[in-house]
């Protein structure tokens, strides 16, 4: 659920990188960080690895304000991937606003994705969300790889899915990164500006909330 | 309510002896003294943490000391503030998973009640059918016993049939051999008397032959060795026959009273037949006995009634006592099978269960009125084709 508080007209929301073990969400949060570079960006919070394994989450607070003031925040989180931090993941997982998963596109790793996608719908129903209506987007990462499912293969089967077409990343050389969060942010921007009238409101239209919120990476390349 | 994920404020981060400490730590590193709080003083440096003004950085000799002062405290903050989410999200799972767990053992504690009033059930239905499987072990062996004295009976009956015959017949030729004496011996009172006696013996020798070749015969009938299958029955005289064997068991202060109509044959099976009737009236006789022993002597006379008629729904057959009749209590379980109120050894064992199956193998109904105390009707319906 979007946070808004009117009386200090705030608007925080929620996306959670959601998907199996070591598929590479923070990988994709560690590129985010290094990549946007929004109006606001607070520090990125790796909380407690193991063995390169997150145990809690990892958390980066981006936002921006619009012309009527409005503070608006997004606090990007990733979940654990590994089957016993369950109660974890429901945790991070309750009161999303939009959720992107991240999947392994490594042959090996098809049965892991559809578990973690099954436990996905699983939790979303226990904290009371509904996979048909809430924001999504999903990413096939680690495309670099050899052995891979292909492209088009990978396409045709999520064809009939809310989610198509599928983002193609590979996280670890930060492209697809900031692509997937773009079409995240896209459909996110239409259930907030629904709830909220971002537009109509507070002067904030598709565009800005899109190019503001996964800005000026362009520009950050350009200075490296 | 507040979660794990809320931004945290000042207090939340640093108790106030930290901050103090933290105060006093920063001081001694700058020129002038450094505080930390959450008012904002002329000059005071934002404490962001996660976009968030967190608190103000005020004193120390310059800007420059106060940027350092700030990023070193940014710096700790973060440490902090991870620690804190760390923990506050494992309290928030801990206690989640702790209310999961309670919720489960609810539902373990629910269906451990059901499964044991499943399994008290279970029990009971154990019992009750390790009671009917002794019972109906008793009541096989009885019934056993009784299909071999039948048999037996069956093969005297058989043996007995031979010379019983020519006793007869011996006895008639005898009765005309004294008539014949009498033409020729002289007629004296003396004679006449002897050859009078003589004739009433052979009567009476001849009667009791003839009684026993009646019993014979409805020995024959009740146990039917031979007739395994379907015949045309006359119903009035198995009925008859089984009348009379009971009569023949229980002696002849028996009053059974017989009124058979006028009937068609039907297909049937005599010697179930016989075996049901033979039960009903057995039945009949012990209630009759069982309510004489109640009242004493003075009971009103114990009789029995077997009567046939027939009708557009077939022939029906009635045997009636004024016997103890049955309790209500036991009524339902008249037909269990092998249900008995009396014990093993003292009825035939077979009782109304063979009557119920037998009257439904012919494709009719049998149906019991009975008041305790008052008697009892037993009604057999027996379709005619
Ligand atoms: N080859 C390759 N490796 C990747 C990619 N993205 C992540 N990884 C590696 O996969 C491992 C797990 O990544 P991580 O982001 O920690 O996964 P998480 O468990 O989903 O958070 C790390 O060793 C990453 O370096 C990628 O696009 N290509
Ligand atoms: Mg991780």
């Amino acid at each position: 659920m979007a946070d808004h508080s009117p009386d200090d007209n705030r608007l925080a929301l929620k996306v959670v990188f959601y998907g199996p073990a070591l598929s590479g969400k923070t990988t994709n949060l560690m590129q985010l960080h290094s990549l946007l570079n929004p109006q606001r960006k607070g520090e990125l919070m790796v909380l407690e690895t193991r063995d390169d394994r997150t145990l809690f989450f990892d958390m980066l607070p981006i936002g921006l304000k619009g012309a009527s003031g409005l503070d608006l925040r997004l606090k990007l989180y990733t979940v654990p991937g590994q089957v016993q931090h369950d109660s974890t993941r429901k945790a991070v997982l309750s009161r999303a606003d939009a959720v992107v998963f991240v999947a392994d596109s490594q042959t090996a790793q098809q049965d892991n994705n559809a578990t973690a996608f099954g436990n996905l719908e699983e939790n979303l129903e226990k904290v009371g969300l509904d996979i048909d209506t809430l924001p999504m987007a999903v990413q096939f990462n680690k495309r670099d790889l050899p052995g891979v499912v292909g492209d088009a293969e990978l396409q045709k089967r999520w064809a009939e899915t809310p989610w198509a077409p599928l983002q193609m990343a590979s996280a670890l050389h930060g492209k697809g990164v900031l692509e997937t969060f773009r079409v995240l942010l896209d459909r996110l921007y239409t259930e907030v500006d629904r709830e909220f009238a971002l537009d109509t409101d507070h002067g904030i239209d598709r565009d800005t909330f899109i190019r503001q919120l996964s800005a000026a990476s362009e520009d950050s390349r350009a200075y490296l | 309510m507040r979660t794990f994920e809320d931004d945290p404020t000042l207090e939340d981060l640093l108790s106030a002896d930290q901050l103090q400490r933290l105060n006093r730590m920063l001081s001694a590193l700058c020129r002038e003294p450094v505080e930390i709080g959450s008012d904002r003083k002329d000059g005071a440096l934002a404490l962001e943490f996660n976009l968030e003004t967190i608190g103000w950085l005020a004193g120390g000799s310059s800007e420059q000391e106060r940027l350092a002062a700030a990023d070193l405290v940014s710096f700790l903050m973060m440490f902090i503030a991870k620690y804190r989410l760390a923990a506050n999200l494992h309290h928030d799972t801990t206690e989640a998973s702790y209310a999961e767990l309670q919720k489960q053992n609810e539902a373990l504690k629910a269906s451990e009640a059901r499964y044991r009033a499943l399994s008290d059930q279970l029990q009971e239905q154990v019992d009750e059918q390790v009671t009917v499987i002794k019972q109906a072990q008793m009541d096989l062996y009885e019934s056993a016993r009784l299909r071999s004295v039948g048999q037996l009976a069956a093969g005297v009956a058989h043996e007995i049939n031979n010379p019983i015959g020519f006793i007869s017949s011996n006895l008639k030729v005898a009765g005309e051999y004294v008539n014949d004496l009498r033409e020729v011996v002289p007629d004296t009172r003396q004679n006449r008397e002897l050859l009078d006696d003589f004739t009433d013996l052979l009567g009476e020798s001849s009667d009791g032959a003839r009684r026993i070749a009646s019993i014979v015969s409805d020995l024959k009938t009740f146990s039917s060795i031979d007739q395994a299958d379907y015949t045309l029955c006359d119903v009035n005289e198995l009925l008859a026959s089984a009348v009379h064997l009971l009569q023949t068991e229980y002696g002849h202060d028996l009053e059974i009273l017989k009124k058979p109509g006028e009937l068609p044959k039907i297909s049937g099976h005599p010697s179930r037949l016989s075996q049901t009737f033979y039960n009903l009236l057995d039945n009949a006789a012990q209630a009759l006995r069982e309510q004489t022993q109640e009242s004493g002597a003075e009971g009103k006379a114990g009789r029995i009634l077997a009567k046939t008629s027939v009708d557009s729904d077939g022939i029906r057959v009635v045997i009636q006592d004024n016997g103890c009749g049955i309790p209500e209590s036991i009524r339902e379980q008249v037909f269990d099978a092998f249900y008995t109120s009396r014990p093993v050894g003292s009825g035939t064992g077979l009782g109304l269960t063979v009557a119920r199956d037998t009257v439904r193998a012919h494709g009719g109904s049998i149906q019991i009125d009975s008041r305790e105390g008052t008697g009892t009707r037993v009604t057999l319906l027996l379709p005619v084709s």
